[in-house]
């Protein structure tokens, strides 16, 4: 864990978290399209590296997708205030208004380039990608939100991202799916409400933040390295729980936003929708289930001089956030005791 | 260990002892009663009955047990876990006592099964496959018992108790009597192994050789017998009593042919156990119980004297039980051989020995009684038979040539398993004679022409002159046995009924299950269930990667081509 302490770094991120500030707390979608644009220049540096050509390779094709979705934003907004008066609503509109925004955020049909640029980041980036920069899509998408759309671009969310996944080697790749496939049920709880929202994101950040740290601190980017390479069981078993709570299994954290979800899908007769989301999560969670679970029971060959050394220091400071993810949902009880 | 439990068996037979001929004397019967729960008019009762009959055979069966205990210390010497297999000898003992004392069904059964589930540990006591094969035939042969016994209970809630021993007279033309009473016949004839169920008795010799005595002697293959003395008087001159007759003679007759078919030491002995078995059994359907308990006890003590004995002589020959490689032996182990003579020949009823003052009475009686030809024909013709095996066996062991190997050891100094068979050698001498003085104080009229009257003696000594010429039969005779192979696998194989009980029951439904695994927990579960969508599920994501291969600009390009095709539906409108 020799990571530089990076002060260039450091002022992007400043700007990359200021300029998400900027898009979610503006009244004009001028000022929203500005923050977005901030964010997206604030990113590239973060992700290029000159010495690594993937890293590069990712942040064009980053700075591509993000560029093409801004201007049909911006486009569509200068349409919007030109062809539309104040607070009229043309569903036509909102389509379009929408598209663009999916693509920022990676969503169902323009996701394509998410697991690609996945695949060229460090952990931490992935992470960045995963969480972070989905606020402000987000944010927008419910400003102008259109129900009979998004409700088909959430299954496809899901459908894509269980199906995605279970073929897939690469733990970023994987992940990427796994974000897609959560992505739906993001968007099923910004249609529900901003606090569901909320709470499903900050939970799935949680999770997610574990999970890439885990990874980064272990330095693995594929199935077969959880196998080879000679990690305590201790730690195999946290890695395990944490995933089945990314997954969504119930005596974890993970679970309880997805209940909530669930439960107020079901009361606003979403019953297809729940079905599938249910459905696809069983997919997530076996796919999940073998990254980890065939690494204890089967017999692998394992490296005898490659030791893994983490910095205890380091990694008891997410031991507490660890607790928290596993036994997150019985203590999420005690809100309601209050 | 063997020597407390051997001391205390041995004090409470002879306590037995006192109470038997103090109560016989005066003719005195106790029933204790201790109700254990008591509803809807139903009375769940653990009762004691205390008359002679249940003495004596405590007495006989704590005796046999005590000898067998003591007999196992040096049997069972180098035995690891002595003390289990101590416990659970008594624990057998134990179970068998519960079912002599109490006249109570529910209380019977706690013995019955008890019996069966120490009969299922002590068979498998070898922990190896041929064992554990028999204790699952004999627990479960024991288990269709269990069966009819619970079953027996459930009819007889009709009569709001289970003392049963208050309704044979009374309820005797019951329906629900009845179906009882049919029950009681199966479920004894599981335990003293009549024919549908008697595959597990040769089966069990699978046990230690102490525990075969035991077994085979007087606990658990008399347990069935016992049950029908009890519930003789409710059976008596019933149609059930007379399928009983035909099928323990056809028992009778089953084993005798096929003991004289076998060359393992033990199984030998067990199918004459199990030919004497018939012979109560058929003695006691003919009504005369008395005369059934007087032979169940007699041929108790011989019995127990034979294992005991067939036990010392596989020690001695380094635990090889096939006779063809015995013989000599009154020359090599006197002592063992003048019990095991002694046993054996009480067994076929040589006079004066005790097997002859029950046997030859059942068999006068049986001449006395007016039978049809079939079944006086099953009873001669297997005390001949038993007389042929006895023989066969006799000369195979003590006379013919010894065949082991040509470094041998063969010594009968092994005080411990002596001393333990003296004493059953002494008790198979004169128990015979001391019993029928004592039981049958009003002795049995028997007027018999002269022919009928030594029809014993004929047959007798037309299966001992067979027996003889068996075991002098050279090799090359032996092969003429090819001719009749399938008479002789037919008789051998005990008429198939291992087959019966074993293959030939659960083919169907091992069959059954395996169909049911292939197609179904293999098959179509399998397909439409975990595999099988798990396939669709992976072609999917085959068929969804493709779209992935594409080039990164026909990406943007098509986000492009969607966001003009929308806007020319908002101009178009």
């Amino acid at each position: 864990m020799n990571y530089n302490f990076n002060t260039n770094k450091m002022f992007f991120y400043f700007i990359l978290f200021f300029s998400t500030m900027i898009s979610i707390s503006s009244n004009s979608w001028l000022g929203c399209w500005i923050g977005l644009e901030i964010n997206l220049l604030s990113f590239i540096p973060l992700i290029s590296n000159v010495n690594n050509l993937l890293m590069t390779e990712a942040s064009l094709k980053y700075f591509l997708v993000q560029s093409i979705a801004s201007i049909n934003l911006l486009f569509f907004i200068l349409m919007k205030m030109f062809f539309l008066k104040n607070f009229e609503f043309n569903k036509i509109y909102m389509i379009l208004l929408n598209l663009p925004l999916l693509m920022k955020m990676g969503s169902a049909p323009f996701h394509f380039w998410f697991p690609n640029i996945m695949e060229g980041l460090s952990w931490l980036n992935c992470f960045i990608l995963m969480t972070w920069q989905k606020i402000t899509p987000m944010i927008l998408l419910s400003y102008y939100f259109f129900n009979n759309f998004l409700i088909f671009i959430m299954i496809m969310n899901s459908i894509i991202g269980a199906l995605g996944g279970i073929n897939q080697i690469s733990l970023r790749k994987l992940m990427a799916f796994s974000s897609i496939n959560n992505l739906s049920w993001m968007i099923a709880s910004i249609m529900i409400s901003e606090n569901m929202w909320l709470m499903y994101f900050l939970i799935y950040s949680l999770i997610n933040l574990l999970m890439c740290m885990m990874f980064f601190m272990l330095n693995i980017f594929y199935i077969n390295q959880m196998f080879f390479s000679n990690i305590k069981l201790i730690i195999k078993l946290t890695m395990m729980f944490n995933l089945l709570s990314l997954g969504g299994l119930p005596p974890f954290l993970g679970f309880f936003p997805k209940w909530m979800i669930i439960n107020y899908l079901i009361i606003n007769k979403f019953f297809i929708l729940t079905f599938i989301f249910i459905m696809m999560s069983l997919i997530m969670l076996f796919f999940y289930i073998r990254m980890t679970y065939s690494s204890f029971i089967l017999n692998y060959i394992k490296l005898k001089w490659f030791k893994i050394k983490m910095k205890n220091s380091f990694f008891s400071l997410f031991n507490i956030i660890y607790i928290f993810s596993m036994l997150g949902l019985p203590l999420s009880t005690l809100l309601f005791y209050f | 260990m063997c020597f407390i439990t051997f001391f205390f068996l041995f004090m409470f037979s002879m306590i037995n002892l006192i109470f038997f001929v103090y109560f016989f004397m005066n003719d005195l019967v106790i029933m204790m009663e201790w109700e254990v729960i008591s509803f809807n008019s139903m009375s769940i009762i653990m009762s004691i009955l205390l008359d002679w009959m249940s003495l004596l055979f405590m007495m006989f069966v704590s005796l046999i047990s005590s000898v067998v205990v003591y007999y196992s210390k040096s049997y069972m010497s180098s035995e690891k876990n002595l003390i289990r297999f101590i416990l659970l000898v008594v624990m057998f003992v134990l179970s068998m006592m519960m079912l002599i004392i109490s006249p109570n069904l529910i209380s019977i059964l706690l013995g019955w099964d008890g019996l069966g589930l120490v009969s299922y540990c002590l068979v498998i006591y070898y922990q190896n496959f041929k064992s554990f094969n028999a204790g699952m035939l004999t627990a479960l042969s024991n288990r269709i018992g269990d069966v009819f016994i619970l079953m027996s209970i459930a009819w007889f809630m009709n009569y709001g108790s289970w003392n049963y021993i208050f309704y044979l007279n009374f309820m005797k033309n019951d329906f629900s009597m009845i179906m009882i009473s049919s029950m009681i016949i199966l479920a004894a004839m599981t335990k003293s192994a009549q024919i549908p169920f008697s595959s597990w008795l040769p089966a069990a010799m699978a046990a230690p050789t102490p525990v075969s005595a035991l077994v085979h002697s007087s606990t658990l293959v008399t347990a069935g017998v016992y049950l029908l003395i009890r519930f003789n008087d409710l059976m008596l001159n019933t149609f059930f009593f007379k399928i009983l007759l035909v099928l323990s003679g056809l028992t009778m007759f089953m084993a005798g042919i096929t003991a004289n078919y076998e060359f393992d030491l033990k199984k030998i002995i067990a199918l004459s156990t199990l030919s004497q078995l018939g012979l109560m059994m058929s003695i006691l359907s003919m009504g005369f119980p008395k005369l059934a308990f007087f032979h169940l006890l007699t041929h108790a003590m011989f019995k127990a004297l034979l294992f005991m004995c067939a036990g010392v002589i596989i020690h001695m020959m380094m635990d090889i039980q096939d006779i063809r490689f015995m013989g000599g032996l009154s020359k090599y182990v006197p002592l063992t051989s003048l019990c095991l003579n002694i046993s054996n020949l009480s067994l076929c009823g040589i006079p004066f020995l005790s097997g002859f003052y029950s046997k030859d009475m059942i068999l006068e009686m049986v001449s006395m009684s007016n039978l049809n030809i079939m079944v006086y024909f099953l009873y001669y013709f297997s005390t001949g038979l038993t007389m042929f095996y006895t023989i066969r066996l006799l000369f195979y062991t003590m006379i013919n040539d010894f065949n082991l190997i040509s470094i041998f050891n063969l010594y009968d100094e092994d005080y411990t398993m002596l001393k333990s068979m003296f004493i059953l050698l002494f008790m198979s001498l004169v128990s015979g004679s001391l019993l029928s003085w004592l039981i049958f104080f009003k002795p049995y009229m028997i007027y018999l022409p002269i022919n009928m009257k030594l029809m014993v003696i004929y047959v007798s000594l037309i299966g001992g002159l067979m027996g003889f010429m068996i075991s002098n039969m050279k090799i090359f005779s032996f092969n003429k046995f090819m001719f009749f192979f399938k008479l002789s696998n037919f008789l051998s194989l005990m008429w198939f009924m291992p087959n019966l009980s074993t293959y030939g029951l659960n083919i169907y439904f091992l069959n059954f299950s395996k169909n049911l695994l292939k197609n179904m927990d293999m098959g179509w579960s399998e397909y439409y269930s975990g595999q099988g969508f798990f396939n669709i599920i992976k072609n999917y994501s085959v068929f969804y990667q493709f779209y992935h291969m594409n080039n990164f600009k026909i990406y943007l390009f098509s986000f492009i081509i969607w966001l003009m095709m929308i806007l020319l539906l908002l101009l178009m409108i």
